[in-house]
């Protein structure tokens, strides 16, 4: 077991290394006299995210060779996630397709079905959903819901998967509801103070990075307002969501709802952005390009202007998204949820399965 | 019914039906999918490498719009590939010719927004590299069923259960939206209002959102048992009925593919010109 | 081949009522066996336990024996117990492998499964194809079938496994008029080929025309068995919730407003 890990670990911080010190922007060559190219920092991210996929195939292969077999990663895949699999696909590429094309809101809503098999199944199918969706949506999905865009992001949705994957195997999904106000008001706190620590890193990242930039508004476009006002709409429906559940069913599960969005928002942005700045210069035909214009407009280069972009983007998508996976896990009955791999961890206490009386066995195989 | 005679006669034998397996019109079709699949991903990834205007030119014209005469599908190529790229292009126009900082070329004004030289030569060159990659991936979508790279991949060592993944996903996403559309119908004669501004279209999809999620999932309790019911949790391999041809000529040049495009990244990260 | 489930009992995971309760029932070669009961008797569950589903695939807790000629399979995986025992629901869709573009490659969808060499493969298609008579859809796309035509592409599907019975749950619920005319014909040349059935249905007219023996769950226990023509013409079945064929109403009507029944036979034969 333990060789496994250091394998994994070892081929992490050699891809990671290998991955800050030589590949740095696509674009550009590196810079004489730094060990590192400084406009390719703003990759980090996704040298990060290959990497965590190296460790993982690293881990299995170590696996295999020692157990000429994959129990860890086909113990995830029964029969019931394979047949969500193609579901949770067609979910992400439809909602996404008529996001992108129909309303031009800054934000994606194509991985619900991405962390709700990560959630109910595990960290690899959630991965394997996110690539496969992204491959497909690209290179079999007839006009008009294919997009040319979506292959090249294939790593941030296997990231996301994963993501996913260990927030359910946590439990942070697991309904919680009638919790005693005192501890409601605690948790409520510390999620405050979570958020906050985690914006004010990011902020801190922000400014190493670019640099403090004076971010003006150098016109009043009537669109950005409007589609301001969208954004905020939709912001809006989900924090009133999220108090009703918090307050009217006294649901703690809303804070982790919100933690795990911000999470996987912010880590999803920065994996995304050094994409769609090299591959496509910041747009990919979705509503997010109007973001990537206001930033630009302000100054900022291409690979600044699209990390903006998405650190506001993504975040906002993300915890959108976690709010309705949530909600989906609490629509389903029990017998939906329960057989998944991690099904347990998405059922509330106390609705589990009462212990084998005598005479009454379960499956033998 | 009136294949169904046909049928009877040329397939009177208990070999593998003839409707199955059928090799493509051309030479190109008749390409093994993976070689086509290769094709599409070294010129879309090249495109990137490459930069610049010139060379996602030359490989629109070589890998692109040649592939597609030789294969008869020239003029749904440059329909489809331009309705896929429009959205982006139409964006990477707007945003890097308006909005590129720092540039001093004046070309035209709109007001306060500035249009600027630079940002001309940043957009051609991201439309070029859009149309080269739109180009790639539609050429490949236009002359291979996805299913015979599927079948293809499985036959070369890949997982039955991911074979089974990507078929079901291929089929799933217009059933999908066929029952989007059904239970739209069915709510709109309950008066749900589906036009208007963007703020009522949001309102007006979550109605049928919820339905056709949480019925695509309830659903799947029955499939795989159904699925269990044929043999589907057995580990191991399956039978194939079929598998496209491949040659080793077409081996040679996915290879040879590989290395051109490992060349090419080398050239751009050891720095040449952009 | 025979099929014994002696003193079976189940009970669905995460609840503590038993949804069937000693349960003996014997499945022999050659023979049909009509499933009723009211809906939430229990048929449904009966079927998941006989063909091994349940607790293999959908958990849940089981008590009693099952044995297939003596052996007992409890320790049997379900693909080896596919190829014995073969379960059709009464959803013709979602039944369908959703990876198949042909009627062909559906019902090979099973033998393929079970890694078969190719020929076995496309022989056993090709027989499932002409035992149901639908070779003319064999190039047809599954999903724009009627539903009884997926209902029939279904079963093929299952007798491509070869298994020794077939049990199906309702294989008519959710057909029209015509399509449950075209699963009951199909069903009774399969019963007159000797095949091994177990049927569940409301329809009784069905369980008449297709059943040698007939069985009535209520509350998950087997209250009537027997010869089809007693079972079904039991006085105690509306109570159970089972809906007598018309032929028996119309008896037992005619019976209660004092005519002679026989009359209505000669009428019946005649007709």
């Amino acid at each position: 077991m333990i060789v496994r890990w250091i394998a994994a670990l070892l081929a992490f911080a050699i891809v990671a290394g290998v991955g800050l010190v030589g590949f740095g922007n696509f674009l550009t060559g590196v810079d004489e006299g730094v060990f590192y190219d400084i406009e390719g920092a703003n990759s980090f991210g996704l040298v990060f995210a290959v990497a965590v996929v190296m460790a993982f195939v690293v881990y299995a292969a170590v696996e295999y060779a020692q157990t000429r077999s994959l129990s860890s990663i086909t113990r995830q895949f029964d029969t019931r996630t394979i047949v969500l699999m193609p579901v949770a696909i067609a979910i992400n590429i439809v909602l996404g397709a008529a996001v992108a094309s129909a309303l031009k809101i800054p934000i994606y809503l194509d991985s619900i079905g991405t962390i709700l098999v990560g959630a109910l199944a595990g960290p690899i199918p959630g991965a394997l959903t996110g690539f496969l969706t992204n491959l497909l949506w690209t290179y079999v999905v007839p006009p008009p819901f294919n997009s040319g865009a979506a292959a090249a992001f294939a790593i941030v949705a296997v990231v996301i998967g994963i993501l996913a994957g260990f927030i359910g195997r946590a439990g942070w999904l697991r309904p919680r509801p009638n919790q005693p106000m005192r501890s409601l008001v605690v948790w409520a706190i510390i999620t405050v103070v979570v958020i906050a620590a985690m914006s004010y890193l990011a902020y801190l990242g922000y400014i190493a990075i670019i640099g403090p930039v004076a971010i003006e508004v150098a016109n009043s476009n009537p669109a950005f307002v409007v589609l301001g006002y969208l954004a905020l709409a939709l912001v809006a429906g989900t924090v009133l969501g999220l108090l009703y559940l918090l307050f009217a069913r006294r649901d703690l599960t809303a804070a982790f709802v919100v933690v795990g969005g911000l999470l996987t928002g912010i880590i999803a942005a920065v994996i995304s952005a050094p994409i769609a700045a090299n591959v496509f210069g910041g747009v990919t035909g979705a509503g997010t390009d109007f973001l990537v214009a206001a930033f630009r407009q302000a100054g900022l280069d291409v690979a600044n202007a699209t990390l903006g972009q998405g650190l506001i983007s993504d975040p906002i998508d993300k915890v959108t998204t976690f709010f309705v996976v949530y909600l989906i896990i609490i629509a389903l009955p029990m017998r939906a949820k329960a057989r998944f791999p991690q099904g347990e961890r998405l059922v509330e206490r106390g609705e589990a399965s009462p212990t084998d009386d005598d005479g009454w066995r379960g499956a033998a195989v | 019914m009136a294949r169904s005679g046909r049928l009877s006669e040329a397939t009177a034998g208990r070999g593998l039906p003839d409707f199955l397996g059928r090799p493509g019109p051309t030479a190109y079709h008749r390409l093994n999918p993976l070689t086509k699949a290769t094709i599409a991903t070294t010129t879309a990834i090249a495109a990137v490498a490459l930069g610049g205007l010139i060379g996602p030119a030359v490989l629109v014209a070589v890998a692109v719009v040649g592939p597609a005469i030789a294969a008869g599908v020239l003029r749904d190529l440059v329909r489809t590939s331009v309705l896929l790229a429009l959205p982006i292009a139409i964006s990477a126009l707007l945003v890097n010719l308006f909005f590129f900082p720092g540039g001093e070329g004046e070309l035209f004004r709109i007001g306060p927004i500035v249009a600027t030289e630079e940002g001309l030569g940043l957009a051609l060159e991201i439309l070029a590299r859009i149309m080269a990659i739109s180009g790639a991936v539609t050429l490949f979508y236009l002359t291979t069923r996805p299913s015979d790279l599927v079948i293809d991949l499985e036959r070369r060592g890949m997982g039955s259960r991911v074979a089974f993944v990507a078929n079901a996903s291929v089929q799933t996403v217009p059933a999908m939206v066929e029952r989007a559309g059904q239970i739209t119908d069915a709510q709109r004669a309950r008066g749900l209002d589906t036009e208007g501004g963007v703020l009522r279209r949001l309102r007006g999809i979550v109605p049928i959102v919820g339905p056709v999620i949480l019925g695509s999932i309830a659903e799947v309790e029955e499939r795989s048992m159904a699925l269990e019911a044929r043999g589907f949790a057995r580990p191991g391999r399956r039978t194939l009925l079929w598998a496209p041809a491949d040659r080793r000529v077409e081996a040679l040049i996915r290879w040879g593919l590989l290395a051109a495009l490992v060349a090419v990244i080398a050239l751009r990260i050891s720095g040449r010109l952009p | 081949m025979t099929l014994t489930l002696t003193g079976v009992g189940y009970r669905y995971a995460g609840t503590s009522d038993a949804a069937l309760l000693d349960i003996d029932l014997e499945l022999r070669s050659g023979e049909v066996v009509g499933l009723a009961g009211a809906s939430e008797s229990g048929k449904t569950t009966l079927c998941l336990v006989t063909s091994g589903l349940a607790p293999r695939a959908i958990g849940g807790l089981l008590r009693g024996r099952i044995t297939i000629d003596g052996t007992d399979v409890d320790a049997w995986p379900m693909h080896r117990l596919s190829q014995e025992i073969g379960i059709g629901f009464q959803s013709p869709a979602s039944q369908l492998s959703q990876v198949a573009g042909t009627v062909f490659e559906e019902v090979a969808f099973g033998p393929m499964n079970l890694a078969l060499p190719r020929d076995d493969v496309l022989d056993r298609t090709w027989e499932a194809l002409e035992t149901l008579v639908i070779r003319d859809l064999a190039d047809r796309d599954p999903r724009r079938l009627s539903g009884g035509q997926q209902q029939l592409v279904a079963i093929a599907g299952l007798l491509a496994m070869r298994p020794a019975h077939l049990i199906l749950d309702e294989p008519t619920a959710q057909l029209d008029p015509q399509g449950t005319r075209l699963v009951t014909e199909a069903l009774a040349r399969l019963a007159a080929n000797g095949a091994s059935i177990l049927v569940a249905e409301q329809k009784t007219e069905v369980l008449a025309a297709l059943a040698s023996r007939t069985v009535v769950l209520e509350a998950g226990r087997m209250v009537l068995a027997g010869a089809t023509g007693e079972v079904l013409g039991d006085p105690r079945l509306p109570e159970l919730g089972v809906t007598p064929p018309a032929a028996v109403r119309l008896r037992h009507a005619a019976r209660d407003a004092g005519l002679d029944a026989r009359m209505l036979d000669e009428v019946h034969a005649g007709g």
